[in-house]
C-alpha cells in the first residue's frame, strides 16, 4: 500500500499576489491562513492542515507539489527507494523549510522537470466545521467555497519514467491511461495515478517539461459545479471548458483560469477506486470523448494552453 | 481613441480608453485564437507593426520576454494600444467574424 495519503499542497507562481488573493479567497472561497514573505497560504473549509495552496509572486506555473504520507517512518523507505530508482535528485528537507510543514523528502524528477515533496505532518488548524457534532458545511462560505484540494495534472516529456517513479517509489497505481492505440508499440499519452481510493491523486500528460496543466479542487456534486460556474460568470473568471463530464474518471468539471493564467479545475464525482480495479484504457481515436464526454471534441485551448 | 487595424483584413476598430486588443475585437464581433485570457500562457501573441501597447496587468517575463516586447510582440488579451496600432497576425491567430451584426455596427 502507498504511504501517501493525498496531494497535500500545490505551490504555484502568480504574477500579482493581490489579484490572486481575490480569486482564491473571494471567488474560490479558500481560507487564507498566512501571508508572509511574498507568499499566500490557503486551505479549504473541509481541510484540517494549515494549507493546501501556496502562491508566490513572480511568474506563472508550478513550483512544486507536496504529498502527505502516513507517519514519519515512511520517509526513510521513500528516500531509499527514490535513490535506488536513480533518475531523480533526492534531498532531505528539514521541518520549517516549508512554513508549517514537517521534515520530509524532496524529489526532483528531471524526466518531467517537476518537484515533489513527501512530508508526514503539517500544523493542524482544524476543519472549519469543527470535530464535535459538526454541521454539514460552514454557514457563511464565500463564493465557490471549495472544500479541499483534489489533484493536479502536470506535463512532461518522459511521463513513462515519471509513472514508474510513482509506482515503484510510492506505490501509486494507474486507474486510467490514454494511449495512441492498443498495439504493443503504443505510446502512452497520459496516466491517471492514485495512492488512495480517489480516482486520481496526480495525472501525467505528455508534453513540455515543467509545465502545469491544472490543479483541481474537490467539489461535492454537480449542483456545486454549476453554482461555481455561475460565480465565475459573476466574477469574470475565464472558463476554459465546462461545466461538463469527463469520460476519463467520470468526473464532473469546470476548467478555468486564475488571474495569472494558471488553470484551475473544480472536480466532482468520479468513482471510488481500488488498487485491484482494472486499469481503464482510452485510445487516441476516442480521446475526445474521454476528455469531454458530452462534446466529444477536443478544444484547442485545453490541449495547447498551460503555464 | 486609438484605432486598431488588423493587417491584410478589413478589420478596423476604434478602441475605448483602456480597452485591450482582444476586447476591441470581441466588441466588433470578431474572435481569435486565445488561451487563458490572463496573460499567462502566451497563446495569443501577435506582432505589432505600427503603434505601441502597454499593459495594465503584470505579464510574466517567462511568458513575454523582454526581447519579444522590444521586437513588437504583444499578448492581445492584455495589451492596451496607446495610439493607432496595426497588428499583423500569423495564420494560427485564426481571426474570424462571429457576430456579423456587431461587425457591421463597428464599421459605421
Amino acid at each position: 500500500m502507498s504511504d501517501v495519503l493525498r496531494m497535500g499542497y500545490v505551490h504555484a507562481r502568480v504574477t500579482d499576489l493581490a489579484r490572486a488573493k481575490d480569486h482564491y479567497a473571494n471567488t474560490l472561497g479558500l481560507y487564507p491562513t498566512l501571508e508572509e514573505d511574498g507568499k499566500l497560504y490557503f486551505k479549504g473549509w473541509d481541510e484540517w492542515d494549515h494549507h493546501s495552496v501556496v502562491l508566490e509572486e513572480g511568474g506563472v506555473g508550478a513550483v512544486k507539489f507536496g504529498f502527505k504520507v502516513w507517519g514519519a517512518d515512511a520517509l526513510d523507505g521513500i528516500e531509499k527507494r527514490a535513490q535506488q530508482f536513480g533518475d531523480c535528485t533526492v534531498t532531505r528537507m528539514s521541518a520549517g523549510d516549508n512554513r508549517e510543514v514537517s521534515d520530509g523528502v524532496r524529489v526532483h524528477l528531471p524526466c518531467i522537470d517537476h518537484t515533489f515533496e513527501f512530508y508526514h505532518s503539517m500544523t493542524e488548524v482544524g476543519l472549519e466545521v469543527g470535530t464535535h457534532n459538526p454541521d454539514a458545511f460552514p454557514r457563511h462560505l464565500v463564493g465557490v467555497g471549495a472544500p479541499m484540494l483534489d489533484h493536479a495534472l502536470v506535463m512532461g516529456e518522459d511521463i513513462d519514467t515519471a509513472a514508474r517513479f510513482f509506482a515503484e517509489v510510492v506505490d501509486f497505481y494507474t486507474t486510467e491511461r490514454a494511449q495512441t492505440d492498443l498495439s504493443d508499440e503504443h505510446q502512452t499519452i497520459a496516466y491517471w495515478l492514485s495512492a488512495s481510493q480517489k480516482v486520481h491523486d496526480i495525472a501525467l500528460l505528455r508534453g513540455e517539461n515543467g509545465k502545469l496543466h491544472h490543479f483541481a479542487f474537490q467539489m461535492r456534486d454537480w449542483n456545486d459545479i454549476l453554482h461555481a460556474a455561475d460565480l465565475f460568470a459573476m466574477d469574470d473568471v475565464p472558463i476554459d471548458v465546462g461545466p461538463t463530464r469527463h469520460g476519463i474518471t467520470r468526473g464532473e468539471t469546470i476548467y478555468f483560469f486564475d488571474p495569472a493564467g494558471n488553470r484551475n479545475e473544480t472536480f466532482a464525482g468520479g468513482y471510488t477506486s481500488y488498487r485491484d480495479r482494472p486499469t481503464i484504457i482510452w485510445t487516441a481515436d476516442q480521446l475526445a470523448k474521454g476528455i469531454f464526454y458530452h462534446a466529444r471534441e477536443l478544444k484547442e485551448s485545453f490541449t495547447s494552453v498551460y503555464t | 481613441m486609438p484605432r486598431l487595424t488588423v493587417a491584410d483584413s478589413d478589420v478596423e476598430v476604434l478602441l475605448k480608453p483602456g480597452e485591450t486588443i482582444l476586447g476591441g475585437l470581441h466588441r466588433a464581433g470578431y474572435a481569435a485564437r486565445t488561451g487563458c485570457l490572463r496573460g499567462g500562457c502566451g497563446v495569443c501573441k501577435v506582432e505589432v507593426t505600427q503603434g505601441s501597447v502597454t499593459y495594465a496587468e503584470t505579464v510574466a517575463e517567462t511568458v513575454l520576454t523582454p526581447e519579444e516586447r522590444t521586437s513588437g510582440i504583444c499578448l492581445i488579451c492584455r495589451a492596451v494600444p496607446q495610439e493607432d496600432t496595426v497588428i499583423a497576425p500569423r495564420p494560427e491567430f485564426k481571426l474570424r467574424c462571429v457576430a456579423p451584426f456587431l461587425a457591421a455596427l463597428a464599421r459605421k
